[in-house]
């Protein structure tokens, strides 16, 4: 985290700020962030650290991590949830489960329908919180009991989707009153449907709001240049990037980078900046201007005229409409701070006001 | 040295009675031709030139027959990155006297912020160091494309001198961009 800025910027003194920059729209303007029509914070990245190979299994219960990897998540941000208890998910399991049976039937008749009954499991996944400020990471699932299943069937998962925060900017998560649980990013696996009542019935208990999150190109780079520093520690195999340019019809271009020649630029890039432990957002742009440069030099084709959409690698892949997937839970926590502090990011600050 | 030749300098030629002239410099050569037609058609009175420009520096053989260049828009489409290097690149072609009142910025595509946030930024910090006026504007509808050539038309005047009492550089005190100051400290890269 670049520390000048968290330092130079905390919420509290936006709050203040908001009421003063009414009457002049420069400043107002600037505060419209990433989220369309809401007000967010807005924050320059301008260092990260770099990714680090952490041995998650150390910490971490490998059979939920492995719940965790190799699936593609939907992002969305969360406002702080108000008085969520990490003691408390059994109730909460009966009551979202009796929701969406509830909701399921709304409007219907009574049918004998091939989804009899859902069993929805709240659990904690300990061991993933990085700062004292993290709250812990909530796993949800939902199991789906056919009616004609044989006793020895175990249910079939049909929807999962976990909540978390992982190093949050903590002079936002301490401005939080008491009874405020932050945890900004949800990822959601499964059918749209159960999402949203899964969403809703989030929305009702405990007065939060949600929103889909999209990624910025910008948050693309940087997970590229992450994952290709760490080809010397953990082959990427190789570096796919899907760019889709705006021309009559509109051409979506692919281009594979072979593993060594990216950390071979990705090298010397780094060579003329050399802070070991952080990566400077000029060095990110150097690497992808060198990948957009050597294209042009065979094609004749900017890419930067089109936009990024997915960037894949062997540790995991992203795409600009917020769908993410870690194969790897080695450099989990550096995706998962990224990812947690695009969804800070994003939250609006006064939600549903606009 | 060669990059002198190829800088447009604003003062060189002299200027002519009830005329105004505006370069435009578009990457994309999408909005210029539009702009040109609603600022050529709104003005009566005035002789207004339109020059179009896909960059800077100028071809040099016209170098003789170009009139004075009187206010020069850089238009940026937000949408693009290529868009915003190339406005990077051709602004250094022009010589300092231009940016007392003679340049400005026209930046379209800033509504979809999701893709376009640190662009903007990046606009806006290099309109605030050159002290010029960032302008917003809406292309996809003619009501938008006709607001921001009124909007170009009004500077365009008061740089040529055709309005009294306001010079180009009066206007440019009143009208350029700034950057809050805690952005400023964010977009500077930390030593």
């Amino acid at each position: 985290m670049d520390v000048r800025s968290a330092v130079s910027t905390p919420v509290t003194q936006y709050t203040h700020r908001r009421s003063k920059s009414y009457g002049r729209n420069f400043d107002a303007t600037s505060r419209f962030g990433y989220t369309p029509g809401q007000l967010t914070i807005t924050r320059i990245q301008t260092s990260r650290e770099t990714a680090k190979a952490r041995k998650l299994t150390e910490k971490v219960d490998p059979e939920q991590l492995a719940l965790l990897v190799k699936k593609e998540w939907k992002l969305s941000y969360v406002t702080p949830l108000y008085k969520f208890r990490h003691t408390q998910l059994k109730i909460y399991s009966r009551h979202l489960s009796a929701f969406i049976m509830a909701e399921k039937q709304q409007g219907m008749a009574v049918e004998v329908g091939l989804e009899a009954g859902f069993k929805v499991t709240f659990s904690t996944v300990l061991g993933m919180a990085e700062t004292k400020d993290d709250a812990e990471t909530v796993f949800i699932q939902i199991h789906n009991k056919p009616v004609f299943a044989s006793e020895g069937d175990a249910p079939k998962v049909v929807w999962s989707g976990w909540l978390t925060c992982i190093n949050g900017d903590p002079e936002y998560l301490q401005a939080l009153p008491p009874e405020f649980v932050s945890l900004p990013l949800f990822c959601s696996s499964g059918a749209e449907s159960l999402t949203f009542m899964v969403k809703s019935w989030f929305e009702r208990t405990f007065d939060c709001s949600f929103g889909s999150m999209g990624l910025d190109p910008t948050d693309l780079h940087w997970l590229a240049a992450l994952w290709t520093g760490c080809h010397s520690d953990n082959n990427i195999r190789s570096l796919k990037l899907a760019w889709t340019l705006p021309s009559q019809p509109p051409l979506d271009v692919s281009l594979t980078v072979n593993a060594q020649d990216a950390w071979d630029l990705w090298d010397k890039v780094r060579q003329q900046d050399s802070t070991d432990n952080s990566i400077s957002i000029e060095e990110v742009k150097r690497f992808i201007t060198g990948i957009e440069s050597h294209f042009f030099r065979h094609f004749k084709v900017y890419l930067s005229a089109g936009v990024l959409k997915k960037v894949s690698t062997a540790l995991g892949s992203v795409h600009l409409d917020g769908k993410i997937k870690i194969t790897c839970s080695d450099y989990m926590i550096t995706v998962l701070t990224l990812l947690t502090e695009c969804a800070i990011l994003r939250t609006p600050i006064l939600p549903g006001l606009f | 040295m060669k990059l002198r030749t190829k800088m447009l300098k604003p003062f060189r030629k002299v200027p002519v009675l009830n005329a105004a002239n505006v370069l435009l410099v578009e990457n994309e050569e999408q909005l210029q031709s539009r702009l040109a037609d609603i600022i050529v058609q709104n003005e009566k009175d005035v002789n207004i030139t339109v020059r179009l420009a896909r960059k800077l520096p100028l071809p040099v053989e016209n170098q003789d027959s170009r009139p004075r260049i009187d206010l020069v828009v850089f238009i940026v489409n937000l949408m693009s990155e290529r868009s915003v290097q190339s406005a990077e690149q051709s602004v250094r072609y022009l010589d300092s006297g231009f940016f007392l009142g003679k340049v400005c910025f026209l930046v379209t595509g800033a509504r979809c912020l999701s893709v376009s946030s640190t662009r903007l930024l990046t606009v806006r910090k290099m309109a605030a160091s050159l002290h010029c006026p960032l302008l917003f504007a809406e292309d996809q509808t003619s009501e938008g494309v006709i607001a921001a050539a009124v909007r170009l038309l009004g500077i365009l005047k008061v740089a040529a001198g055709l309005v009294p009492f306001a010079t180009g550089l009066s206007l440019n005190s009143l009208t350029h961009c700034m950057m809050p100051s805690d952005l400023e400290q964010q977009l500077d890269s930390p030593t």
